[in-house]
């Protein structure tokens, strides 16, 4: 009996021993070049804000890519379109998800009714020109190309066919992870971010299609600068969702192709930063820098909820070329983390003046003939969706103790004329509305008599209000009389 | 006396079976014959025997060799080069078609005499090709030089050409075409060239394989890049 | 009696008319200029020539492949043109529902768009020849530097489906020749001597390695995006594709000699 349970204990022993040293061994062994890979797996590719799953603790395998080039027409912002030229039909291009070690087999489909040839430069590849040389690839032909991910981390891919600059800023650029061996430690909610420049031939909010501007981008002169290829990809409807309690990961790229990008939560810090996407991790940042051509995985737990605003802390950028985006959090509030207004009471300052809107160089001609009751709508929609939208929202329902809502407002409601002369003018100091209080600045809005009438007949003829119709010469006398 | 003669008779009985008939014509056959994984585990991997695929397991399939149904029939395929009917003037002031070029494995590449550059080296690569062939199946082998520039390059100085490089022998070609042809038979390899200057032509240097069909079977693109796979790719195919 | 010579007149018209189905030409005097991607003495001259006034269209292809079934699609070559060579017909010889007879004809090869030329007892342009015609304008031969010029042609990249429209859509240019930008892209004799490997950051970079010759592979002007993209179309291309969004047209040599052009 004796003898057996000390020939176990010596089994045991000897098992322990071996099986342990047998995975120093492994590790020690060679580089991820040498990782082989198994069977075969076709990639799952997501349009933004979306990611495919997590590869978990699967092996390296042969990872089939097909990745299609489409050149067509989509919405920048209200009223104004543009032609992207895309990967996978999105802006920016499809998500691909590696890990470290696969062999993929990338096929690239350049569609037949595109009119340019265009190839693929993935900075995950190791090799000439990332890809690049052996991809090009002109309409209605495919190539394939194969390569062995060799760095875990979250790379850019975008076109390289001549002129460059164009086509990234086109929108042909998007994200390639590679995960480390076992995958990235789990989190309740991943989403896809990138941001990018656009330079067009007309303005900011000229409306119609718009062209490229080959001179503005040389300049670096962006006209809009948005988070996945147009202004209002994360906003309202689109906004991207999560519940108090959970952790958050951001795949965040900028594709550019001239702009860096400050990259911040407001309301939120990051817990975790992967430095510019590599391993090194920092923790408790604001900020983060987001090389033109680079990317960033930010991870943080949202305690509270409310609308997190994305930006890029360039902030001219965010509330005037469209980088802005939204994080909606929804749940039980923690009074303790953050309470909102506790107390409020009387104070005189001295300054809180009003500032002033740059004023436009043209005026605008309100044209003679009345308009109609809905053309008026449809124009007062278009000006509230570029000049009121920002700060009151696309309902009309403000931002909770930031700015009043303008839908079922009693304030609103109760006197047209103090609504004309607010829009002339601007306001500052506290008010009530629908029963809460609001003290902040309303900046005087340089547009047209016209369009403050088209703008407010359109906003009282929405959401609950009492469907006045501002005529141009309301305006004209409140301008002018008072 | 009866016992020996059994046993002679056993012996010889044993001696015929054992003597290897059915093993010799099979393996014979088996030289012949070529053996490919049916799903293409290995891509182009090919088996001079039986057995089974290292990677699915699956049973080795026999293919037969693309060179050997060609050269039985007269047809040529879709796919070859001797479809051109264009004639060209060789070194040795002969007008050939390039169909009279059937039969033998065809390496081709396009030059010009007055090139300093990387021509010089595309020939220094063509030879080193050449070093590598058994001597025995040289035979089989075509060499085969196209002038970009038919106007200069005459078949009397490609003569010069070709003695001056030491490439006279049976196995080296040279080929002056017409300026269309040229440009034609370049499309056909994928060659891309201008005229840079009247002496001075840009290329892509590209050396291309074609079996004994006239069919494209490989490039290699640059200057002194590793042979490996051309010289591998023409000793299946000789 | 009357009628009858009334009707032989018509008849006389009509067959005119007809015999002269061979597309419009227009005559192009020479001249030199210096092109995007050029040689090392940078000026290239160009001599005096004709060139058809529209892109070949699906109706003139139509008769050539009825006079020409080598060229129908189910007995061409596969060394001569790829899969896709008229994949849009609906068969040999009908076109596709969408298409109409004056639009260009797109989806043929190099070697088809030359044989045809060939026929014509005319051939493709040189890339050389091309550029020149096409750096017209309605008014000047020479409208490169213009600015609305160079935007003109960049927001034709940009509209989908182009190929689609009928011959004659875009604008006439200082030579009387139509549709050079606008419609379609268009095949050159000599297309495979633009040497980009389609690597374009190394582009800029003599390659010697891959490309024999050192002089004049780099682009001339930089800022010329719109000669840009065709030389970067024409540097993907091989001579048995074919693509939905590129037709040709034929040009022919002028015989100082003959006068009767």
């Amino acid at each position: 009996m004796k003898q057996l349970n000390y020939a176990i204990y010596m089994m045991m022993v000897i098992t322990l021993f071996t099986t342990s040293c047998k995975d120093n061994i492994q590790d020690a062994s060679g580089s991820t070049a040498d990782i082989s890979a198994s069977r075969e797996m076709v990639a799952e590719l997501t349009s933004p804000p979306n990611v495919p799953r997590s590869v978990g603790r699967r092996k390296a395998k042969k990872l089939i890519v097909n990745m299609e080039i489409l050149e067509e027409e989509g919405t920048m912002t209200d009223g104004t379109t543009y032609n992207y030229w895309t990967f996978g039909g999105s802006v920016p291009g499809s998500f691909i998800r590696t890990r470290v070690g696969d062999e993929v087999e990338f096929t690239l489909s350049n569609h037949p009714d595109n009119k340019l040839p265009h190839n693929i430069d993935l900075h995950a590849v190791t090799g000439p020109g990332g890809g690049a040389t052996s991809s090009f690839v002109a309409p209605g032909h495919e190539k394939k190309f194969n390569f062995k991910t060799l760095n875990p981390g979250l790379y850019v891919y975008h076109c390289a066919t001549a002129p460059v600059g164009m086509h990234i800023a086109n929108g042909m650029y998007g994200l390639i992870l590679v995960e480390p061996e076992g995958g990235l430690p789990q989190v309740d909610k991943e989403y896809y971010i990138m941001q990018g420049d656009f330079y067009t031939k007309g303005e900011n909010g000229d409306p119609g299609l718009q062209a490229f501007d080959m001179r503005k981008a040389v300049d670096e002169d962006a006209d809009y600068v948005v988070f996945n290829g147009s202004v209002g990809a994360l906003t309202g409807d689109n906004a991207i969702t999560a519940n108090v309690g959970e952790t958050v990961r951001l795949y965040v790229g900028n594709g550019g192709p001239n702009l860096v990008s400050s990259f911040h939560v407001i309301g939120e810090i990051f817990d975790k930063v992967h430095v510019e996407g590599g391993s090194t991790i920092n923790e408790n940042v604001q900020t983060t820098l987001i090389p033109a051509g680079g990317a960033s995985i930010v991870e943080f737990r949202v305690d509270v909820p409310g609308t997190f605003i994305i930006v890029d802390h360039s902030i001219f950028r965010a509330f005037n070329k469209g980088a802005l985006g939204m994080l909606k959090v929804s749940g039980e509030e923690n009074k303790d983390i953050y309470s909102g207004v506790v107390q409020e009471g009387i104070y005189h300052p001295e300054g809180g003046g009003i500032q002033e809107m740059p004023e436009d160089d043209k005026p605008v001609e309100a044209p003679k003939e009345a308009k109609t009751l809905a053309e008026k709508m449809e124009s007062g929609k278009q000006i509230y969706m570029n000049t009121c939208f920002a700060c009151h929202q696309a309902e009309g329902q403000g931002i909770p103790n930031a700015f009043p809502p303008l839908a079922k407002s009693d304030y609103l409601n109760a006197d047209v004329n103090r609504a004309i002369s607010i829009i002339l003018k601007g306001k500052t100091g506290e008010i009530t509305v629908n029963g809460a209080k609001y003290n902040s600045v309303m900046t005087r809005q340089a547009i047209s008599n016209s369009d403050i009438a088209d703008v407010l007949t359109y906003v009282y003829n929405s959401w609950g209000n009492n469907k006045t119709n501002v005529t141009t010469s309301q305006v004209d006398q409140v301008k002018s009389g008072h | 006396m009866k016992s020996f003669k059994n046993i002679l008779l056993l012996f010889l009985f044993v001696l015929i079976h054992v003597s290897c008939n059915n093993s010799s014509s099979k393996k014979a056959i088996d030289d012949l014959v070529i053996y490919q994984c049916p799903m293409k585990c290995e891509v182009d991997k090919t088996y001079n025997h039986t057995g089974s695929c290292p990677i699915c397991k699956m049973d080795l399939k026999s293919i037969a060799k693309p060179s050997d149904k060609i050269v039985d029939s007269d047809e040529i395929s879709d796919e070859s080069i001797f479809n051109l009917t264009t004639t060209w003037n060789t070194e040795e002031k002969e007008t050939i078609v390039l169909e009279d070029l059937k039969g033998k494995t065809l390496v081709i590449v396009m030059i010009y005499t007055t090139c300093k550059a990387a021509c010089p080296r595309l020939v220094a690569d063509m030879r080193n090709i050449e070093a590598k062939i058994p001597k025995d199946k040289l035979n089989n082998l075509q060499f085969v030089l196209v002038s970009i520039d038919p106007d200069t390059d005459t078949s009397k100085r490609l003569k010069a050409f070709a003695i001056e490089n030491e490439m006279d022998g049976e196995q080296w070609t040279f080929l002056q075409g017409t300026e269309a042809s040229v440009r034609e038979f370049a499309n056909v390899l994928a060659v891309k060239y201008k005229e840079i200057s009247p002496m001075d032509f840009s290329h892509s240097n590209i050396i291309s394989v074609f079996n004994s069909g006239g069919e494209l079977m490989h490039q290699q693109e640059g200057l002194g890049v590793d042979n490996k796979e051309t010289v591998s790719k023409i000793l299946e195919l000789i | 009696m009357k009628s009858i010579l009334r009707l032989t007149i018509c008849l006389l018209f009509f067959w005119i008319t007809n015999a002269n189905c061979q597309s419009k030409m227009a005559t192009i005097k020479g001249g030199s200029y210096i092109p995007l991607y050029g040689r090392d003495s940078l000026q290239v001259t160009i001599a005096d020539f004709q060139m058809d006034v529209f892109p070949v269209t699906n109706k003139e292809y139509l008769k050539f492949v009825n006079d020409y079934p080598k060229w129908k699609r189910s007995q061409v070559k596969k060394l001569f043109a790829e899969g896709n060579y008229l994949i849009d017909w609906k068969s040999d010889i009908e076109l596709g529902d969408s298409q109409s007879l004056q639009a260009p004809i797109t989806n043929v090869s190099w070697f088809a768009a030359n044989d045809y030329c060939k026929c014509q007892n005319k051939r493709l342009a040189t890339i050389d020849e091309w550029e020149y015609v096409a750096m017209a304008n309605k008014e000047l031969p020479d409208a490169r530097k213009l600015e609305n010029y160079n935007a003109y042609i960049l927001s034709w990249y940009e509209k989908p489906k182009t190929f689609n429209n009928d011959i004659g859509s875009t604008f006439k240019n200082y030579w009387n020749v139509y549709d050079l930008h606008g419609l379609v892209w268009e095949w050159t004799s000599d297309f495979n001597s633009v040497l980009i490997s389609g690597e374009s950051r190394k582009d800029v970079d003599n390659d010697s390695n891959l490309f024999c010759g050192s002089a004049a592979i780099g682009a001339t002007d930089l800022m010329n995006y719109a000669a840009f993209m065709r030389y970067a179309i024409r540097g993907s291309l091989k001579a048995k594709y074919t693509m939905r969004n590129l037709g040709f047209r034929c040009v022919k040599d002028i015989i100082k000699k003959n006068e009767e052009f």
